[in-house]
């Protein structure tokens, strides 16, 4: 089986947004403009959340990259009541965008607020509609559904063709969402959790490892690697 | 047939072949009709690299056009720079290309300057029209009453137009780069003897001691910092310490071991108070200080007078109790902080191209004081030190034909007054081009030609050149956008944006070792756009005689390929790759007789011994050459006097605005979203553009929650921010990481112009910043301003 995980490591990661940037662009994930935004309608696939603690001089911040986490066990699936959003053989939580009815019941059971309702028709002004990604899986979504992180499954599909094409199986490292691509600090790994030789296999048994809300039994599939 | 069988019977060898596919963008149906197999092998995508064009750090790009629309921006694996990454500032670039704001055709001034109303003329008409402008300018005999101020000049476009104005005959060749970089430069000039930013061998170092200037955020170029960050931190066995000596608690801050909130504009006594722990623990590198460096001890010239050294210096003036006093570092951390660098070898200290040098008047010396630390300990051109940036080897451009006229223009002294007696080490000095000109001093300026930059919006108290603009007789903007200055045009011939034109690109000091990549159009320009370089050989074609003659070629691209054809690399494959490198930087060591390259190779007044200068023989021998005196240096604002002036030291900063009535002062800095004020009309950037404290589209300003307490603001409050030279509304965010006696603002906001998104939104704190200039490198300072904030 085939169990797509992601690690961040957030020693090496410096907050640059590279990776909410890269998402945007590369998953046709319109902007909201200062308007939508205020209304704090602005969808990000991929945020980075920042944590600033202390008082002067005593400051520490701390910021977390939050994609979807992918649970094994994820919320929005079970509340789904028209099947859109599901798990998919790899393990990935996709989202079916035909069939979301714009419900909104996964916005609120997903506790990693990682699932965004477009309120608005997606804003691509003339002529901006060029940039956007033409692969068929991340379509421009409409008005009125809910969208989130796929862990790039336009990309995952096409390492498995590229890979069928040559006539040999998947290796580690094939697969980078694009995020993992573009992070600037060489922070972040894909790859399969149920390949023991795979480097996120290898990186989720580090001390450092932990996952986000782990006690609401989520089972996220994405770890983190502690700072320090 | 499933689509394994499917793409193996089709012997499909990569992403790259094709399969038919037709999408409608805005469709609804969902992913879960969409044929798969199609959509991944699609007819016509390619990957064309090119360079970054959205900070100078040049980082290499794959673009994936699509149907000759571009439609995802990677990083180039093979580029040394950024290596597959690319910043949120690369990543959003594609928002420019095709920007809805993007100036289409030439436009000419249908209304008073200033008023926005524009007549679009054809290209034929606009080169006419410049043509001749300035060939009656030259004809009377006032070709140096012309100007070209530039932003990023890259590559060969830097050549181009300093070739331009030497054939024309003018000196007044104008960068920004006052309102950074140049201060570094001019501090490696006086100490190392080498006129450029430093670069630094991050990856094997132990410990770095970053003076401001947001290092991650900011730092040159900055995927190269941050890869080596990234290294440094888990890429290898043992972990630097990383200690950023700023005011403002920066995201660099937050990611170092240690911060220092320093008092602003008091690093030099911190650098030089550190030195004095490490020559009291006698942990400096005596075998290094001894042989190849100068005027560490006292010394004695060959008229036998005596000199004050580098050691007397510290020792004297720069006890930890004192330095304590000055910075608000406590005596405690001082000596540990030297005890760490001192011991934790190899240590660098790293000089910003911004941020702490332009925190006072006496940025330069501030420079030399940091970098004099990396010679105390010795560590120079060798693993984990500081490295000599080397650039590839290009055909040497051939004389320029200088007519009469051109040489009479080229000897007027420059409209800036860079290399004066005033300003004798500054190349160029932006922002005081406005006031000079305006008050004619030494004459005014009849035309003004701006390439890729918004000097009303740049510069500190950049309002004075709109007042300097309705002077001018003729002033033409480059720019593919409107801004706050080319409102004030009477021509505007758009450029390509990055993504349509040709370009060479070396990227600053950063890898040691030569690199030079190559933009290309990765898409058929879009609109009624053309190449500057191309513009500006037409219009050296039609100015005839020496000017004309000093372009032989066609077109720019004719240039690059001249330029470039000795690189060892053919123009065919620079296109394929998008960079050309030699990885490996040539270490030295004193010993060694290429050691003259990396020490001493830029001086002019000084020898060029291989001897590091903590006493700044080529400060003493310019200030000879040029008459400089005692009694000349409290115009320039160096109190210091005797020996001290050529020595690294500590100037005072000097505060603006009364402190009673002004308590407050205030800081600018930049963002990693913020991309050089180009930024403002990208959308994705502002949507993402204050992470520490969660604030996009607008601008904000960050206060101690104390001191917001005392003033009475809230979280969220509009406030006016108020110096002596004006007021700003912004956004309140009440931020722990601000020091109790700032306020920090960020650049990005406040365009008059520049499109839907970068318009009327924000402030721009260089309103309110005076204009003050420092002596030596001739840079703005942008600290040390007083403000007062009070509910709006």
């Amino acid at each position: 089986m085939t169990r797509w995980g992601m690690v961040i490591d957030l020693d090496k990661c410096v907050a640059c947004q590279g990776c909410t940037a890269a998402c945007r662009a590369e998953n046709n994930v319109p902007f909201q403009g200062p308007e939508g935004t205020a209304q704090g309608r602005a969808m990000f696939w991929n945020e980075v959340i920042p944590v600033v603690e202390g008082e002067y001089p005593d400051v520490k911040a701390r910021f977390f990259p939050r994609p979807c986490m992918h649970c094994e066990r994820p919320p929005c699936v079970f509340v789904c009541p028209v099947g859109a959003t599901y798990q998919d053989e790899d393990g990935v939580v996709r989202q079916n965008y035909s069939r979301c009815i714009g419900c909104r019941f996964c916005t609120v059971a997903c506790p990693y607020g990682v699932r965004y309702f477009n309120w608005f028709k997606p804003n691509f002004p003339e002529p901006m509609v060029a940039y956007t990604n033409p692969d068929p899986e991340v379509p421009v979504r409409p008005k009125g559904i809910v969208e989130k992180c796929v862990f790039c499954i336009q990309r995952i599909n096409k390492a498995k063709e590229k890979a069928a094409a040559e006539g040999r199986e998947l290796k580690d490292g094939d697969i980078a969402p694009a995020c993992v691509q573009t992070c600037t600090g060489r922070a972040r790994y894909f790859g399969d959790l149920d390949n023991p030789d795979s480097t996120v296999s290898r990186l989720v048994k580090s001390t450092r490892a932990f996952r986000l809300l782990e006690e609401l039994g989520t089972h996220p599939k994405v770890y983190y690697l502690m700072e320090g | 047939m499933n689509r394994r069988t499917f793409l193996k019977a089709l012997g499909a060898t990569g992403v790259t072949a094709t399969v038919a596919g037709q999408f409608v963008i805005n469709r609804s149906t969902g992913e879960a009709g969409a044929p798969h197999a199609a959509g991944v092998v699609r007819k016509g995508e390619t990957w064309v690299p090119t360079v970054c064009y959205q900070c100078p750090g040049g980082c290499g790009i794959l673009a994936r056009v699509v149907e000759g629309k571009a439609v995802k921006l990677e990083g180039n694996p093979q580029h040394p720079i950024n290596e597959r990454r690319l910043c949120p500032k690369g990543q959003s670039a594609l928002q420019i290309l095709y920007n809805p704001d993007r100036l289409q055709h030439p436009l000419r001034r249908a209304g008073a300057r200033g008023e926005g109303r524009w007549q679009e003329i054809t290209w034929e008409e606009a080169m006419a029209e410049v043509i001749s402008r300035l060939k009656t300018i030259r004809d009377q005999g006032e070709p140096h009453t012309v100007a070209i101020m530039h932003g990023r000049l890259r590559g060969e476009m830097e050549g181009l137009i300093h070739r331009f104005l030497e054939a024309y005959g003018s000196p007044n060749d104008i960068s920004s780069a006052s309102l950074g970089r140049q201060t570094a430069k001019v501090a490696h000039l006086l100490t190392q003897g080498i006129e450029d930013l430093m670069a630094y061998d991050l990856e094997n170092a132990n410990y770095l001691l970053s003076f401001g200037g947001s290092l991650l955020e900011a730092g040159g170029p900055p995927m190269r910092v941050v890869g080596a960050y990234g290294q440094i931190r888990r890429g290898r066995p043992n972990r630097a310490k990383i200690v950023t000596v700023d005011p403002r608690f920066s995201i660099t801050a937050a990611k170092s071991d240690e911060w220092v909130p320093i008092v602003p504009g008091t690093d030099a006594a911190l650098a030089l108070g550190l030195a004095n722990a490490i020559i009291q623990m006698g942990a400096y590198d005596k075998d290094f200080v001894a042989n190849y460096t100068f005027g560490f001890e006292d010394w004695t010239d060959e008229g036998g007078q005596k000199h004050k050294g580098f050691k007397t210096l510290v020792l004297e003036e720069y006890p930890a109790k004192k330095v304590s006093e000055i910075t608000g570092v406590p005596v405690a951390n001082i000596s540990r902080l030297a005890a760490e660098f001192a011991t934790n070898k190899p240590a660098l200290a790293i000089n910003p191209d911004r941020g702490a040098l332009h925190a006072s008047l006496g940025g330069s010396y501030t420079g030399a004081a940091i970098h004099s630390l990396n010679a105390l300990v010795g560590n120079l051109d060798r693993p984990g030190g500081v490295m000599v940036q080397r650039y590839p080897l290009c055909v040497p451009w051939p004389d320029t034909q200088m007519d009469e006229t051109a040489r009479k223009g080229l000897r007027q002294p420059r409209i800036d007054g860079a290399g004066s007696k005033r300003f004798p080490l500054a190349n160029s000095i932006y922002q005081t081009v406005a006031r000079n000109s305006w008050e004619g001093n030494p004459y005014p300026l009849r035309a003004l030609l701006l390439y890729y930059t918004n000097p009303v919006f740049s510069s500190p108290q950049g309002q004075e050149f709109v007042a300097a603009f309705q002077k001018m007789d003729f002033i033409v903007d480059f720019s593919p956008f409107f801004s706050d200055s080319n409102q004030y045009a009477d021509l505007i011939l758009p450029d390509h944006t990055f993504f349509e034109r040709y370009e060479n690109d070396l990227p600053p000091a950063g890898t040691g070792y030569p690199v030079v990549g190559l933009r290309q159009p990765v898409v058929e320009p879009l609109y009624n756009t053309r190449h500057t370089g191309d513009v500006l050989l037409q219009v050296a074609q039609g100015l005839g005689g020496g000017v004309a003659g000093s372009f032989p070629w066609k077109n720019f691209v004719e240039i690059l390929q001249f330029r470039l054809s000795k690189l060892g690399v053919s123009w065919e494959e620079l296109r394929k790759t998008g960079v050309w490198a030699k990885p490996l930087y040539p270490f030295t060591s004193p010993t060694d007789s290429r050691w003259h390259s990396v020490v001493g190779t830029d001086r002019r007044y000084a020898p060029k011994d291989g001897r590091f200068d903590f006493y700044m023989r080529e400060l003493k021998g310019l200030f000879e050459k040029k008459g400089i005196t005692e009694a000349d240096l409290a115009g320039m604002n160096i109190s210091a006097r005797g020996d001290l002036v050529y020595l690294p030291h500590y100037e005072a900063p000097h505060r603006t605005g009364d402190a009673t009535e002004y308590p407050l002062l205030l800081n600018t800095y930049k963002l990693m979203t913020h991309a050089e004020g180009k930024g403002g009309n990208v959308p994705g950037l502002q949507e993402m553009l204050g992470l520490h404290v969660g604030v996009k589209w607008q601008t904000w300003a960050e206060i101690n929650p104390q001191t917001a307490h005392k003033l009475g603001i809230k979280e969220g409050d509009m406030v006016w921010v108020e110096s002596p030279q004006g007021r700003i509304k912004v956004r309140a965010k009440l931020y722990a990481g601000a020091r109790p006696d700032m306020v920090n603002i960020p650049f990005e906001q406040g365009h008059a112009a520049g499109g839907r998104w970068a318009q009327s939104r924000g402030a721009n704190p260089n309103t309110i910043i005076p204009s003050v200039t420092e002596a030596l490198a001739g840079s703005a300072a942008f600290t040390s301003f007083g403000v007062k904030v009070y509910r709006a």
